[in-house]
């Protein structure tokens, strides 16, 4: 067995999550922000959820070759919208009367966001980042099928070659993943919801 | 200090501000006071530039505000709402130096101002300082959120029905405290609140709002005594809620479940029936049945014979009391007296009912917090 596989596979994880928190938490600022393009941007991400992770990455692979590349973006393209939609729903959550008091008083809105609005979202927006997580782990399989490796190739060559091993050995390390992450993130949330 | 214009707001068709025209002296506090919908919160939150009217002009200070940045308008202005609106993320010193943070004020400065606000309102401040408001109870809370707009020493606090949501107990103390803050530091106040109670007691001008109009602006004693409108004088009768619980009368607290017997009851007989309910004393009635006094354990004891009826004892002369007096008569007789219940009678002087200090303190209770 070759544990370096689940290295790549948590690799992969981790590089789209994190570019996904990169573009998704500012187009959920935005939606927050601005209400004219805020159906938009909510529409774009639930449209790029519903296309299959599948050809989802066929179709970057068109323009971007196969490749680890292909693979995190149609991931990132693919997590978008938890963390979107839980950025735009926690900022929007925020109790209107500490909106109000923050502008009654003459903070701006950046000012807001980022000592205010942004602190007290936090925990939903984390949910978003855990549900991206764990969806990723999972839509990461597909990464073999455009040369990404990953745990989808012990799996894809498990079933190819009737290795029941293999199989087991791959699933397993998926479900654990899964698994490990969920508790651990669900675990640092309860602890971020206490503080606010 | 504040002048308004010819303010006019509207949404749509529906016209919230006609063309308001008032101003308020440096040092004053004003009440806007009103029904709901009358336009009172809107021509507050047109100072601080949060609503923007669409005709007439606002001088603060002498200055037109729509030409000045509303960041630095609101940073002059200090701001108390009904929500509180602590922010939940920072501690209680936090939150009171978040205008004086962003006007650049030392650290050691903050900390100081924290301890001289806080001791004003009686919070200490090693206590306090560091905790977050989700641990302070609502009425310290809403104590912060006034610290909190006054912290940047600005010279006009605004303030949203601030004490709405708290109970009246809590409500009556703060308002005695913002009294002495602003008699201790001047400030011009301006003040929305929908209790007349409230707009009495901390006014020295209320402005009566109603349909986007000004109805009266008028000092508290001019407005109870000559109020402008039917409509202002029925809102102060209507609001005026402590007015209306002076009618309740002694019937109103009666304890019906009154234990009562006959003159011509033996001894033995009254001795087992307060055994069987548990008391020490037996409300004593004439043949007719009328009120004749009250028979105390103590008193057959002292009668020392089982024999004989409760008639041959002197009855104790408990105090009593007519079921149309006015409760409040009541309550101060009852205070006054030894006895452990008061005897309510009817009109034709039979017996209502009782009233014990326990069911007089509920009663109190109920007037101070409303009904539990």
């Amino acid at each position: 067995m070759d544990f370096s596989i689940v290295w790549e596979h948590l690799f992969l994880v981790f590089m789209s999550v994190l570019f996904s928190l990169i573009i998704g938490l500012p187009l959920g600022v935005l939606a927050y922000l601005k209400a004219p393009i805020r159906k938009i941007i909510l529409w774009i991400v639930e449209v790029l959820q519903t296309i299959p992770a599948l050809a989802l990455l066929g179709l970057i692979m068109i323009v971007f070759g196969a490749g680890k590349l292909t693979v995190i973006i149609g991931l990132v393209l693919y997590s978008l919208l938890p963390i979107v939609h839980n950025t735009y729903i926690g900022l929007q959550g925020v109790d209107s009367g500490i909106k109000e008091a923050g502008k009654g008083m003459g903070l701006t809105q950046m000012d807001r966001l980022i000592s205010i609005e942004i602190p007290l979202a936090f925990p939903m927006i984390f949910t978003g980042i855990r549900i991206a997580t764990i969806t990723t782990i999972g839509a990461a399989i597909f990464a073999t099928s455009v040369g990404g490796g990953g745990l989808g190739s012990v799996i894809y060559r498990g079933i190819r070659t009737q290795n029941m091993d293999l199989i087991l050995f791959g699933t397993l390390a998926l479900m654990i993943m899964a698994i490990f992450f969920d508790i651990l993130m669900t675990w640092v949330n309860k602890h971020l919801e206490k503080q606010v | 200090m504040i002048r308004f214009e010819n303010v006019r707001k509207q949404y749509g068709d529906n016209i919230v501000l006609k063309d308001i025209s008032f101003h308020i002296e440096p040092g004053e506090f004003v009440v806007l006071i009103g029904p709901s919908g009358c336009g009172k919160t809107t021509t507050l939150k047109s100072i601080n530039r949060l609503i923007v009217p669409e005709g007439g002009k606002i001088y603060v200070d002498g200055k037109d505000i729509s030409k000045i940045d509303p960041v630095q308008l609101r940073r002059g202005i200090g701001y108390v709402i009904q929500q509180i609106g602590l922010f939940p993320n920072m501690t209680i010193e936090q939150n009171i130096g978040v205008v004086p943070k962003r006007l650049d004020y030392s650290k050691e400065e903050i900390t100081k101002i924290t301890k001289d606000l806080m001791k004003m309102v009686g919070m200490d401040y090693d206590q306090y300082a560091n905790k977050y408001p989700s641990q302070l109870s609502g009425g310290q809370q809403q104590r912060i959120g006034v610290l909190r707009a006054l912290a940047a020493s600005p010279p006009i606090v605004l303030m949203d029905e601030p004490f709405g949501a708290l109970d009246p107990m809590t409500r009556t103390v703060l308002q005695k405290e913002i009294l002495s803050l602003q008699k201790k530091l001047k400030k011009t106040i301006v003040f929305v609140t929908h209790d007349m109670d409230e707009a009495l007691d901390l006014a020295d001008k209320i402005i009566f709002m109603n349909e986007g109009n000004i109805a009266q602006i008028a000092s508290p004693e001019e407005m109870l005594n000559n109020p402008a409108s039917d409509m202002i004088r029925d809102f102060m009768r209507n609001t005026s809620i402590s007015a209306e619980r002076l009618d309740l009368t002694a019937g109103d607290f009666t304890k019906s479940d009154v234990v009562t017997a006959y003159k011509d009851k033996s001894i033995r007989a009254a001795t087992d029936i307060m055994a069987r309910n548990k008391i020490d004393s037996l409300v004593i009635k004439n043949d007719d049945g009328t009120y004749a006094g009250v028979v105390t354990i103590k008193a057959i004891r002292r009668h020392g014979k089982s024999t004989g009826t409760i008639g041959d004892l002197k009855p104790y002369e408990n105090i009593t009391a007519s079921i149309k007096e006015d409760a409040k008569k009541t309550f101060d007789k009852f205070y006054d007296s030894p006895d452990n219940f008061i005897v309510v009678l009817n009109e034709d002087n039979t017996v209502a009912g009782f009233i014990t200090k326990s069911s007089m303190a509920i009663a109190m209770a109920d007037t101070l917090w409303g009904d539990m």
